[in-house]
């Protein structure tokens, strides 16, 4: 390995998501001076989960909703473990945002009849407050956050992920990238760098993401010693369209459906959310609903494919058209009409509440990393609401870019320790030494199906260490996946990549969900069936330790606003 | 029995490849199957060589647009079924330099795109949210167009940006028509001018082959027609 190609910058962020492109234009508008580098997995703004966004973005815009009202939600949403300083954070700096997307980034969002910005309802939320594009929301503001990033002098990597951070001592120094196209290695010495590489939810047999991402920025900082909250804490969106073994299966159809009246029917025509939450029936929050129909799927009263039945003709074929048209548009590719016909759905893996325990400025306990979106924990505790995702990345994204900007300013450049760097890059091309090993795909597929089955939904002691003794197993097989071919945009060789980092995070999970002997959120143990806020009300941590080994602990839940006590 | 396609596959790598040649794989067809699953299946076990791009798999990015049957489409939101046959003929989309097999590199699109300024320029002062009242008779053509996804499949299927690489091409000017008709944008003199020089709006033919092949139901013929309109009053110095 000779003459690497090596980039100085001040900021390198990874990711391009809402987080990361607003990282970038806040950092940029800071200081106009800095070397912003922005370095994507696919194309800039096509890759990850901004775009994919379909309902919309809480925010509190009518004098009749308040701070105070979303603030509460979020918390409640979320089963009283959230970070409540982050989430305060979340729903006062969203409105801010908002005019900012629209008035500097210029997003279009749909307007009601008075010209104002129209709010659509969700579930779990007590005042309509989801501001929205249609049902496809994400286009809008990625590509014209995408649009802005042209006008401003960021040097843009497409089809470069990240490998490794790059570390001394306890600060973050670079990275080390792989240029897909190329197949060959990229450096990078920065004084800071900002993650947003999304979450590992397609780990999972049915997942929702888009289908490059693969935990790749929580494992990496996992491996250079960053603080985790929360990972036991995975969403699954409770209506993801079944398919078959299309790719289609697993996509959301989105949450404005149940917002709008949509209903959930069984096999047998029951209305079974009545057995789970009669008042609020199919509004209730995500987790609610994702482990009612789960719990149906189960017992034998689900479709003859393993799904549930999300009826929306009784809202009128006209108004569903209208109101939903990227939903009926979708359906139609499998052949059938959301407007008059009631469509098979199952949950599916969402999105990762769990992450890097970070301040309200997106900075954790490695110097010189900032963290921002999925990769991040502690805003949404064990369960998100619908449309605070999209809130978290952008209102956070602009805060790790402005403080990241301010870090630089202050610090110096530490060169980068090349025995390190060589070190990785010889752990990254090993798959294309060996003369025969393990295959890449075959691997995914045991990963799939044993998170679905044994750390999915439903959890309990005996499934959780089964699935730990499993992956540790995956893990060393992983280590042994054989690659061939050449290395130019060799997507073999990235499966095998992606696997080591997902199998990191499974690990994660299950060490996390296994320490949490009671039930919250998105986190269900058959074993511990109630909440328990007398010994629960904390945070599980986890950390890598000198051995390389995770090490759990917790933390009492700060209640800073709001105890469990105030609203009963 | 399963039903068997027979899919032809278009293969170079530049790199190494004098001249590009076609693979034939016959691949089960599944339920639901899209394109992008057929791909998938000749990737994952028939051929791992095999490059191509692609992400959300839901029509939302456009990343994967290919050229199928002899028409620009997302992989993704193309289903098999619809084909009509069980032969596949599937190459990078044209007009596009290739970078291993069915990936293609965006640039030249994405050059063309950025010359007409694609990113909003606010207007000075506003404080507020613009006042837009819903179905407002000046937005709805904006609404209509504003979804793209920057697939590439109308540059690919444009027939002016096969003669001319300089055009402007479909996406690049439907951008610009949605920032011009757009009363919040104060940029829209300046891209009236870009758009209106002779690799704009001018070479346009207005074939419809753009509109035929977008997957978002947009017609960039009918913006730039729009331009066209805007720029004649414009230098008969009547203001829109």
């Amino acid at each position: 390995m000779k003459d690497v190609n090596q980039i100085n910058a001040d900021i390198l962020i990874l990711g391009s998501g809402g987080a990361g492109f607003m990282a970038a234009l806040h950092a940029y508008d800071v200081n106009p001076e800095l070397n912003i580098v922005l370095a994507v997995k696919g194309l800039a703004g096509k890759s990850g989960c901004t775009r994919m966004v379909q309902g919309g973005y809480n925010v509190v815009l009518d004098p009749k909703d308040s701070h105070e009202k979303h603030f509460l939600d979020t918390i409640k949403g979320g089963g009283f473990i959230n970070n409540q300083e982050l989430a305060w954070t979340l729903v006062t700096d969203a409105p801010k945002i908002v005019l900012e997307l629209e008035n500097k980034v210029g997003c279009f969002f749909d307007r009601g009849p008075d010209g104002m910005l129209h709010q659509k309802s969700f579930a779990g939320q007590s005042f309509d407050r989801t501001i929205h594009r249609r049902d496809l929301t994400g286009i809008e503001i990625i590509a014209r956050l995408r649009d802005q990033i042209f006008a401003k002098d960021i040097q843009v990597l497409e089809e470069c992920r990240g490998i490794d951070l790059l570390t001394k001592d306890n600060r973050v120094v670079g990275a080390l990238l792989l240029d897909i196209r190329s197949g060959e290695p990229i450096v990078v010495n920065c004084r800071a760098v900002i993650l947003c590489t999304g979450g590992g939810a397609t780990m999972y047999k049915i997942a929702a993401p888009s289908m490059e991402k693969s935990g790749d920025g929580v494992a990496m900082v996992f491996r250079a010693g960053a603080e985790f909250i929360d990972m036991e804490m995975m969403q699954f969106h409770p209506t993801g369209l079944l398919a078959g073994e299309s790719r289609l299966s697993g996509s959301v159809l989105e949450e404005g459906l149940r917002g709008a009246g949509g209903r959930l029917y069984n096999a047998l025509g029951e209305r079974f959310m009545e057995r789970y939450d009669s008042e609020r029936m199919e509004r209730s929050t995500r987790d609610q609903v994702a482990r009612a129909s789960y719990m149906e799927i189960m017992e034998g009263r689900g479709t003859q494919n393993g799904g549930v039945l999300l009826d929306m003709s009784h809202l009128g074929a006209e108004f569903v058209e209208r109101t939903f048209p990227g939903m009926v548009d979708r359906v139609k590719d499998i052949g059938k009409d959301l407007a008059r016909e009631p469509i098979e759905v199952s949950p599916t893996a969402h999105f990762h509440m769990g992450g890097v325990r970070i301040d309200r400025d997106c900075r954790c306990n490695l110097e010189g990393l900032f963290v921002a979106g999925e990769d991040a924990g502690g805003v949404h505790g064990a369960n998100r609401l619908g449309g605070n995702g999209v809130a978290e990345s952008t209102v956070f994204g602009a805060r790790a870019g402005d403080a990241s900007a301010k870090y630089v300013s202050e610090c110096d450049n530490v060169t980068i320790d090349y025995e390190q760097m060589y070190y990785i890059w010889q752990e990254t091309t090993k798959p294309f030494q060996l003369a025969k090993g393990e295959d890449a795909y075959g691997l995914r597929n045991e990963l799939k199906l044993l998170t679905w089955e044994k750390m999915g939904v439903v959890r309990s002691k005996e499934l959780l260490e089964q699935s730990l003794s499993e992956l540790n197993e995956m893990d060393e097989r992983a280590k042994q996946i054989k690659v061939s071919g050449a290395r130019r945009y060799n997507m073999e060789w990235n499966e095998a990549l992606n696997i080591l980092n997902l199998i990191t995070v499974g690990k994660m999970i299950a060490k996390s969900a296994l320490m949490r002997e009671e039930s919250r959120g998105s986190h269900y143990r058959s074993d511990f069936p109630e909440i328990d806020n007398k010994n629960w009300l904390k945070n599980i941590c986890l950390i890598r330790d000198e051995k390389g080994d995770m090490r759990l602990y917790t933390r009492p839940v700060i209640l800073s606003r709001i105890k469990p006590d105030d609203i009963t | 029995m399963k039903n068997i396609l027979k899919v032809k596959v278009f293969r170079c790598d530049p790199e190494t490849d004098t001249t590009p040649r076609y693979d034939i794989f016959h691949v089960p067809e599944i339920k639901n199957m899209a394109v992008l699953d057929v791909v998938f299946h000749i990737q994952n076990n028939q051929d791992r060589s095999l490059a191509f791009r692609s992400s959300c798999r839901i029509g939302m990015c456009g990343s994967c647009a290919m050229f199928i049957n002899g028409k620009a489409r997302l992989a993704c939101r193309t289903g098999v079924a619809t084909l009509g046959t069980k032969e596949l003929t599937i190459t990078p989309l044209p007009n596009l330099p290739v970078i291993k097999d069915l990936l293609v590199d965006m640039d030249p699109f994405f050059e063309k795109y950025e010359k007409i300024k694609p990113y909003f320029i606010p207007e000075e002062g506003r404080k507020d949210f613009c006042s837009v009242p819903e179905g407002l008779k000046e937005r709805r053509l904006i609404d209509e167009m504003l979804e793209c996804i920057t697939c590439g499949a109308c540059y690919s299927a444009c027939t002016i940006v096969t003669t001319n690489p300089e055009y402007l091409g479909p996406a690049a000017l439907n951008r610009a028509f949605c920032l011009i008709a757009d009363k919040r944008d104060g940029g829209g003199d300046e891209r009236l001018r870009i758009v209106s020089d002779s690799n704009g709006i001018w070479r346009c033919h207005g074939q419809f082959n753009c509109g035929e092949v977008c997957p978002k139901k947009i017609t960039p013929t009918w913006t730039i027609q729009q331009l066209k309109k805007r720029s004649v009053f414009k230098m008969m110095g009547i203001h829109l």
